[in-house]
Order: structure tokens, then C-alpha cells, then sequence
């Protein structure tokens, strides 16, 4: 395996991982207010969808980012009004909230995107930051992003520093997940703070998707998250609800992909079914215990009803 | 013959609640409202893409209804929501949701093709069959088993388990017929697809003999077993066990209730179930394993599942309407060139709407109150004081 593989590998995993870690970061904000949304990954694909929609309509792919964003907290907006007001069962939601997602996407791009219209899209070209981009592996992996990767790194960054666990915003949404009801009582507003929680988990996921479709893909087919927003979702559990873990489940869930295409040509004989596999396992392990650390907010998935 | 099996916690044996019974708030009343406005969202749907509501029937009925072979589809189809559905209930009895119907029929799938390609065809087709079945049945409650034993030995939700193994049993398949070590069909050429080699003639399922018709026994099998089920919950101690646990597990312990046993064998008897379709599912034309072959039945069969709320007669209906809207979808798109993915519009809606109306729903009638409750408690509680 020379430099030049590495690099690839590097690279490709890297462009995995920034959506991935977008969609993962604003979920994990979510869940510590004490909401799963297993729908991050309806929210990537409408996010997806809509990016690549209004950037054809308009021929603007900023505008067509910010649809994506707007697209996503729509979604988002529905998926609160589930599982924070009507206090649906949020796993059940997420998952029938994706087949939606999935359902009415597929069926915009047949009747909206036809005759190709989804291919020649108005995308993002790469910006390479000069001197940074030539360091070796790290520069092209890193520093060769589109103008909105570069503004996804900055959303993660900006996420993680206002909801750190050292913030006024950080703790209450740290005190609404642990303990909904002690955190009413001290006059919190719960079920607000949660419905935040949804909306920032939904605009990330909608950006993560239309960074998906508009820098990387750069076009919209069927289904083209494949699983991305679940293993976002996984990415938490398995990074245990902090910063730091996320993004090493993040980088090393990337990689793994990336490792995907590169493998076969190195002569390494693992089957790539394999890797599509190990994110999961990992997160099976994670999820059930057997990985110290920080344990899942006691309230997630349980909805607030009132003080009681 | 379906009217005798109910889930329905009455003394009597019925099919449907009595009408007086029945109110703004009844699980029956919503699931009708739900069904109502998610095919109005259906049509409207379809209205977009250019198609008025009577082409939009016709197509369907067209593709249900229309000819043996689109009857022949459905029924299979149904076969195989049946038995997901009916496994997702006896888990959810004992209070467990299984989410990965997926996983466990792509095991099952592949644990009947395993002993499919290996059987010689001179065995007897009863014996065949039955063996890559049992397989199968094996593997998909092993499966579940993972989630169940991470359930009860570590207290992991069984939900994101079973959600996480279905990813892993999606791979699974793919490798299982990528590597030509495994189940792959010998490589001729570069032209080779990545499936499995058909299964033996001795373990493929027997037509049900109707005239151009490609249902299988598939759906014979499923309604014997939807009944067994029922008969299970309603009126064995294993039934009693399972409600018992998933009302209260500590209650149930203190009864002497083998709570852990209980709630290991519901969600591995649903891990059983689905497993045995993934097996159907193989052993019905085009006979192989292939990546994909799972193709939504463990989502689809989750939806019936909730939809029937423990009731058997419910998930032969819902089962059956399921079905045929599967086979119809692909009719709407070829014959009224609506999109195929409005039926799974449709679908998630319906379960999106049921969810959501989870709150307002209940078997009980409103009692109207007749005069303010009366806190008689509180000055009690002061005087202890």
C-alpha cells in the first residue's frame, strides 16, 4: 500500500464521513434532549432531494443548500409535532417516516426529475485551500473540499462548541434527556427544548443530504442515502452521545467504506459485505453495554407528559 | 374458517367488536379514519403525476384482481406478510417490538438455500422442503435470538437490536452470494450474476395447481400457521405467559412466570416466523438467493403487525389488502404510469397516522363525567401529616 492509496482511501473516507458526521452531529443533540430520530435518514434523503430539485429549478446550488436545509426542518417539524406533542412512538414513527421519505422522493424525482433532469445539476466545484491541500494524505482528504463542505465542517464545529456539555444550552438539553421531569420542575421548557433538539437534528440532516447530492454525488437517483442516515444514527450510539466519539466512529465508518474499493486492489481478500457489515456490529456491541463509557440519555424515546 | 380465531380480550369468541361498542376513539374507528385519508393522499398523489382516480382503480384492480397470474402474486405476497405479521405479534405480546423482520427472512433465505443447493433432487419433495424450511424457521429465530439474549442478559432495547441485525443480515446476503466459497452459482463466465445456484427441484414449493396461476402453497402454510398463533395466544398457558409478561414482568415473576424464558421465546418465535418467509420466499420462483430478494417484506410485514393490534383475524385481512396493493403498484405504474412508490406513500402514512393518533385511541368508551372529580385523597394525606 503505497502513499497515493493511502491518500484515496483517505479521501473518499473523509467525503463519507463529513455528511455522515453532519447528520450524526445534530442527531446526538437530539437524542440528549431525549428524542431518537430514527427518520435522520428520510431527513438526508429529502434533504438530498430538495437540494437537487431547487438547484435545477433555480440553477443556484446555494439556493439549492439552503432548500435542502429548509426541506429538512419541514420534515423535522412533522417528526416533533409526532414525537414530542402527540407522543407517538418514536421508533415506530422513524421508521415509517423514512419508507415516506423514501416513497414520496422516489416518486418527485419520476415525476419532477424525468429525462435526466436529475444528472447536469448546478453543483458545488472544489475550492483547495492553498499550501494546506499539498500537506500530504491530510491536504487533498481535508483541505480540497466544495465551498459547502467547507461551511458543513464549520456547521459541526459551531454544533459542537454551542451544545458542548460546559454550555447553558448544552446542560438543558443534557437536563431535559436525563431527567425530563426534575428538569420541568425547575422550569425548563421540556417539550420546546426537545422540539429544538428535532430541528437541529432535521437542518443538519436536510444539509448533510444536500451536501450529499450538490458537492459529492452531484445528482439525485433513488434512494441515494442507502442507509447513510441509520448509520448516522449508529454513529452516536456507538461514538456513546460525545463529540469525540462521534467522530471517530464517523472517520473510522467512512474508511471502512472507503476500504470498500480500495482493498480489492491491494490483492487484500476481505469480501466488501464484510466492512458494509462492520459499522453495525460495532454499534451492536456499543449499544449493549459491553463499551465503557457514557450510557444513553435515561429519557430517550421517553416522552415528557407534564409535571408530575 | 378465520371466525373462530380472535385475539379480542372478550369472553366470547368474535370477529368484530359489537357496533355499540364501537366509538370516535375505538383502535378500529382510527385504523378505518387512517386508511381513509392516507388513500385520498394516495390518489391526490397520483393526481399530480396525471392520473385521474378512476384510471387509478382501474390499474389496480387490474393488477389484483385482473388476471390469475396478478391473483397468484398477491396471494404470495400475502403469504409472506402473514407470517411476519403473526411473529411480530406473539413478541409484541410479551411487550418486545421486533423491527428486524428484514434480518431475519434474509436469513432464513439464506439457511433454506444452504440446504436447498445441497439436497439431491432424489429426495422426496415433502422431505426436501420440509427440511429447508426447518432451516430456515432455525435461522431466523436464531437470529432474533442475539436480540433477545442482548435483551434480557444486558437490558438492550430489542428495537435498535433487531433495527441494527437487519443491516448486518442484508450484508450477509451479499456476501453469501458474492463468494463463489459460499452459496455463489459456479462462475462460467464474467457474465455470472452474484445469486446462488437454484435450489433442488426437491425443495421448491409446489404450485397450489390453479390454472395460470402462480400461487404456492406458501399461502396454505401461512393461514395454518396465522391460526395456530392465534389459537396459541388465546387459549394456551404459553399465550397466557406471553400477555402475562409483557403486561408486567415483575408481576409475572412474582407469580412464578419464567419471565425470562417467556420473552426470549416470543421474539425468537418472531425471528421463526419471518425466517420461514425469507425460506417461502426462496423456494418460490425464480428458485434463488440473490442480493435484495428481501425486497421491504420485513417493513411491510411490520406495518400489518401494528395495523392488526394483536388481532389474527385482522392480519389475514390486512395481510391480504397488503398484498394486493404490492402487486397493483407495479400495475399503477405500467398501466396509469403512476410511480410505483405511492403505494409505500400510502403504507408509511397509514402507519405515520396510527402512531400519531396512538394517544386519543382507546378500547374503552369515553366515560362523560357527570360532576368535577372530587380529590378525596389530598386532606387525607394532610392529616397524616
Amino acid at each position: 500500500m503505497n502513499t497515493a492509496m493511502i491518500t484515496e482511501v483517505f479521501t473518499g473516507g473523509v467525503a463519507f464521513a463529513i455528511p455522515l458526521l453532519l447528520a450524526a452531529t445534530g442527531e446526538s443533540i437530539s437524542e440528549r434532549a431525549g428524542v431518537l430520530n430514527l427518520s435522520m435518514e428520510g431527513m438526508m434523503l429529502t434533504g438530498a432531494f430538495a437540494g437537487v430539485l431547487a438547484s435545477v429549478s433555480t440553477g443556484s446550488a446555494v439556493l439549492g443548500a439552503v432548500a435542502g436545509v429548509v426541506a429538512g426542518l419541514i420534515f423535522g417539524l412533522a417528526q416533533a409535532l409526532l414525537s414530542v406533542r402527540l407522543r407517538a412512538d418514536q421508533i415506530v414513527v422513524g421508521v415509517a417516516a423514512n419508507a415516506l421519505a423514501l416513497g414520496l422522493t422516489t416518486f418527485g424525482a419520476r415525476v419532477l426529475l424525468d429525462a435526466g433532469k436529475g444528472q447536469n445539476v448546478p453543483a458545488f466545484a472544489d475550492v483547495r485551500v492553498p499550501v494546506l491541500s499539498d500537506l500530504p494524505i491530510i491536504g487533498p482528504a481535508v483541505f480540497g473540499q466544495t465551498l459547502l463542505g467547507y461551511f458543513c465542517l464549520a456547521v459541526i464545529a459551531a454544533l459542537a462548541v454551542i451544545f458542548s456539555r460546559r454550555t447553558m444550552p448544552g446542560i438543558r438539553i443534557d437536563a431535559v434527556g436525563e431527567d425530563a421531569t426534575s428538569a420541568g420542575w425547575t422550569g425548563l421548557a421540556v417539550n420546546r427544548i426537545r422540539v429544538a433538539g428535532v430541528l437541529i437534528a432535521s437542518a443538519a440532516g436536510g444539509l448533510a443530504g444536500a451536501h450529499l447530492a450538490l458537492s459529492e454525488v452531484r445528482s439525485f437517483s433513488e434512494n441515494m442515502t442507502a442507509g447513510m442516515g441509520y448509520l448516522a444514527v449508529v454513529a452516536v450510539i456507538a461514538g456513546r452521545w460525545k463529540v469525540s466519539g462521534i467522530l471517530w466512529a464517523a472517520l473510522f465508518f467512512g474508511v471502512a467504506r472507503a476500504m470498500q474499493f480500495a482493498l480489492p486492489a491491494i490483492g487484500v481478500n476481505i469480501p466488501y459485505a464484510v466492512l458494509v457489515m462492520l459499522p453495525y456490529l460495532i454499534a451492536i456491541v456499543a449499544v449493549s453495554g459491553f463499551v465503557g463509557g457514557r450510557k444513553a440519555p435515561s429519557c430517550l424515546t421517553v416522552p415528557y407528559i407534564g409535571r408530575v | 374458517m378465520t371466525t373462530s380465531i380472535t385475539s379480542d380480550r372478550g369472553p366470547r369468541l368474535r370477529l368484530l367488536p359489537p357496533i355499540q361498542h364501537l366509538h370516535l376513539r375505538h383502535p378500529l374507528v382510527i385504523a378505518l379514519g387512517a386508511l381513509v385519508v392516507s388513500a385520498v393522499a394516495g390518489l391526490a398523489l397520483a393526481a399530480t403525476a396525471g392520473a385521474d382516480p378512476g384510471t387509478v382503480v382501474d390499474a389496480l384492480v387490474d393488477g389484483t384482481l385482473g388476471s390469475p397470474f396478478a391473483i397468484g402474486t398477491s396471494l404470495n405476497n400475502a403469504a409472506l406478510l402473514m407470517l411476519v405479521a403473526a411473529g411480530f405479534t406473539v413478541a409484541y405480546r410479551a411487550g418486545l417490538v421486533n423491527v428486524g423482520g428484514e434480518g431475519q427472512i434474509c436469513l432464513g433465505g439464506i439457511a433454506a438455500t444452504a440446504v436447498g443447493v445441497s439436497i439431491p433432487d432424489s429426495v422426496p419433495v415433502p422431505l426436501g422442503l420440509a427440511a429447508a424450511l426447518l432451516a430456515a424457521v432455525l435461522a431466523g429465530a436464531a437470529w432474533a435470538g442475539i436480540a433477545a439474549w442482548l435483551r434480557i442478559r444486558r437490558g438492550t432495547s430489542e428495537i435498535i437490536t433487531t433495527l441494527l441485525l437487519n443491516f448486518v443480515g442484508l450484508a450477509l446476503v451479499v456476501l453469501m452470494v458474492q463468494e463463489p466459497s459460499l452459496l455463489r452459482q459456479p462462475m462460467t463466465s464474467s457474465e455470472t450474476l452474484p445469486q446462488s445456484e437454484p435450489l433442488a427441484v426437491s425443495a421448491r414449493l409446489p404450485l397450489l395447481g390453479l390454472d395460470r396461476n402462480p400461487a404456492t402453497i406458501a399461502i396454505v402454510i401461512a393461514v395454518i400457521s396465522v391460526i395456530a398463533v392465534g389459537i396459541m395466544l388465546r387459549h394456551t398457558i404459553t399465550g397466557l405467559r406471553l400477555r402475562s409478561v409483557g403486561l408486567s414482568d415483575t408481576a409475572s415473576a412474582r407469580f412464578g412466570v419464567p419471565v425470562d424464558r417467556t420473552a426470549f421465546l416470543g421474539l425468537a418465535a418472531a425471528g421463526g416466523f419471518s425466517g420461514l418467509a425469507g425460506g417461502l420466499l426462496v423456494a418460490s420462483a425464480p428458485f434463488v438467493l440473490a442480493d435484495g430478494f428481501s425486497s421491504g417484506f420485513g417493513f411491510s410485514g411490520l406495518v400489518v403487525g401494528l395495523l392488526a393490534r394483536g388481532s389474527m383475524t385482522a392480519v389475514i385481512a390486512v395481510s391480504t389488502l397488503f398484498g394486493f396493493l404490492v402487486s397493483g403498484g407495479i400495475n399503477l405504474q405500467l398501466a396509469a404510469g403512476v410511480p410505483a412508490s405511492t403505494i409505500t406513500v400510502v403504507q408509511s402514512l397509514l402507519i405515520i397516522l396510527i402512531a400519531g393518533a396512538a394517544w386519543w385511541t382507546s378500547t374503552s368508551k369515553p366515560q362523560r363525567k357527570s360532576r368535577p372529580e372530587v380529590h378525596t385523597e389530598a386532606p387525607a394525606r394532610e392529616v397524616l401529616v
